[in-house]
């Protein structure tokens, strides 16, 4: 053992030698944040709920950037190289973000106002879609929201997906008519606490989200004894 | 002591956080987000925008398609957004400039040159499959998958397994081709 | 006994996208033997947390040393 860490300290040494000079970026990223809370104020003057997102943005951006969280590694990585740990990382988000969404929704409901959120008609045009997403995010090296993380981590590779994605949202665009008559007209916008009651849909829901917590966590330690 | 070498630069500024505090994170940004604005998080609806409005700038017309229709959100966002007007847009923009600035931050910036020309080809493929299946299933990863699943959306239940199955196609077209 | 200065193998993953630095790590590493050490040169963000995550699930000995603005090197010492 002591061997190992004599090994492990020259190695280090070595590459301490071998290093290349570092510089302090810290400075370039105080006058990036100065910029940042100036472009609020400009924002602010042109419409009173653009800084909102702007600071939202910048958030994501920071959360997902020091965390390196990749929705794409989640989905990739069991399958992959054996991982989990994002994969569960994703569940625990979504059950948080199904707790606060029912209470905003709810809310809502007993105001007399409709749904309020992301509930879209469900069809082959959601399963295709899906299906082409999962297929682009993993050979581009990143999803929608890590791609935008990686251009600005400087990677060359997002700027140029970045691009492509931006012509393929133009192209669906275009061809949206046509999915909407072939596949969107006759599929339904399922709300589940609207169709089987609020109870039962957040606790399916979490019990759901919690299953598949459990199977992932299962698969991500077998794998690693079956390697060995 | 200088600030870089302080305990709180190096655990908070510089260190990567856990996946779980991400998740956590995430999750809370984006129930304050949809509290704040009346919308959940969502990045690829801009994009359409964005390619619409260059193209729309250069002679075509986007607003003769039924997705830009009068009257709908995304006609309007059309014909009375620019970039710097619309909120998503405004949003995604910021998630560049937060993770350049965290990255700057912890002294980590460096500019990744692309390597090869099947890099070239994945971005170009990737990208374009990425954005034309956000279209047609009412999102990406964080609108419909992410979003969509904590609207309780049966959409986001049907994303989810085939965004799965995506994932995994994806990963044998990588390493048998572009690896 | 002087202990060699320079490590056995050298796997440069440098501006590869993810996930192709873990996958050449896992490959190179199993066609090493126990007590070789793999130093795997990377610029990726997320490779910086993903390789040693399944190093050390693995049961190898990882270090990980920041070389250079957003580089760095992996040292993985192969135990099984």
């Amino acid at each position: 053992m002591a061997n190992t860490v004599n090994q492990a300290n020259t190695r280090t040494a070595s590459a301490r030698a071998t290093a290349k000079k570092r510089r302090n970026q810290l400075p370039f990223a105080i006058l990036l944040l100065i910029g940042i809370i100036i472009f609020g104020f400009v924002l602010n003057g042109i419409g009173v709920k653009l800084p909102i997102y702007w600071i939202f943005g910048i958030s994501f951006g920071i959360v997902l950037q020091k965390s390196r969280f990749c929705f794409t590694a989640s989905l990739r990585d069991p399958v992959l190289t054996g991982s989990t740990s994002l994969t569960k990382a994703v569940l625990i988000a979504f059950a948080i973000a199904s707790v606060g969404f029912a209470a905003i929704q709810y809310s809502a409901v007993q105001a007399g106002n409709p749904v309020p959120g992301f509930v879209s008609p469900a069809g082959w045009h959601t399963a295709i879609g899906a299906l082409l997403f999962g297929i682009g995010m993993v050979i581009a090296g990143g999803c929608a929201s890590g791609t935008l993380m990686r251009v600005g981590e400087g990677f060359m590779m997002q700027w140029l997906s970045l691009i492509f994605f931006v012509v393929g949202s133009l192209w669906g665009a275009h061809d949206f008519s046509w999915w909407k008559a072939t596949f969107m007209t006759n599929a339904p916008a399922v709300h589940f606490p609207s169709l089987i009651g609020w109870p039962a849909a957040i606790f399916g829901q979490l019990i759901l989200l919690g299953a598949l917590y459990l199977i992932a966590d299962w698969y991500g330690n077998r794998r690693s004894s079956q390697n060995s | 002591m200088k600030l870089t070498e302080t305990n709180f630069y190096q655990k908070i500024v510089r260190d990567p956080w856990p996946y779980v505090t991400g998740a956590v994170l995430l999750a809370i940004l984006n129930i304050a987000l949809f509290t704040a604005t009346g919308n959940p998080w969502g990045v690829t609806t801009p994009f359409s925008y964005w390619g619409a409005w260059i193209w729309k700038a250069i002679g075509g017309h986007p607003e003769s398609w039924g997705y830009f229709a009068e009257g709908t959100a995304h006609g309007k966002a059309l014909m009375q957004q620019t970039f710097l007007t619309n909120g998503g847009s405004i949003m995604n923009l910021g998630i560049v400039i937060g993770a350049l600035f965290a990255t700057l931050a912890a002294s980590q910036f460096k500019i990744k040159k692309i390597k090869n020309i099947r890099q070239v080809i994945a971005a170009v493929l990737g990208g374009l499959a990425m954005g034309y299946g956000a279209r047609i299933a009412f999102g990406c990863n964080v609108g419909a998958f992410f979003s969509g699943v904590a609207s309780f959306s049966l959409h986001g239940w049907i994303y989810t397994i085939f965004i799965f199955v995506g994932a995994w196609i994806g990963s044998k077209l990588l390493v048998k081709y572009l690896m | 006994m002087e202990v060699s200065l320079l490590a056995d193998y050298r796997l440069d993953c440098m501006g590869e996208a993810c996930p192709v630095p873990l996958l050449k790590t896992q490959k190179k590493l199993s066609g090493l033997n126990i007590g070789d050490v793999l130093i795997v040169e990377i610029d990726h963000s997320c490779a910086m947390k993903n390789v040693p995550e399944w190093a050390r699930k693995e049961g190898h000995n990882v270090d990980i040393e920041e070389t250079g603005d957003g580089e760095w090197e992996i040292y993985i010492e192969k135990t099984k």
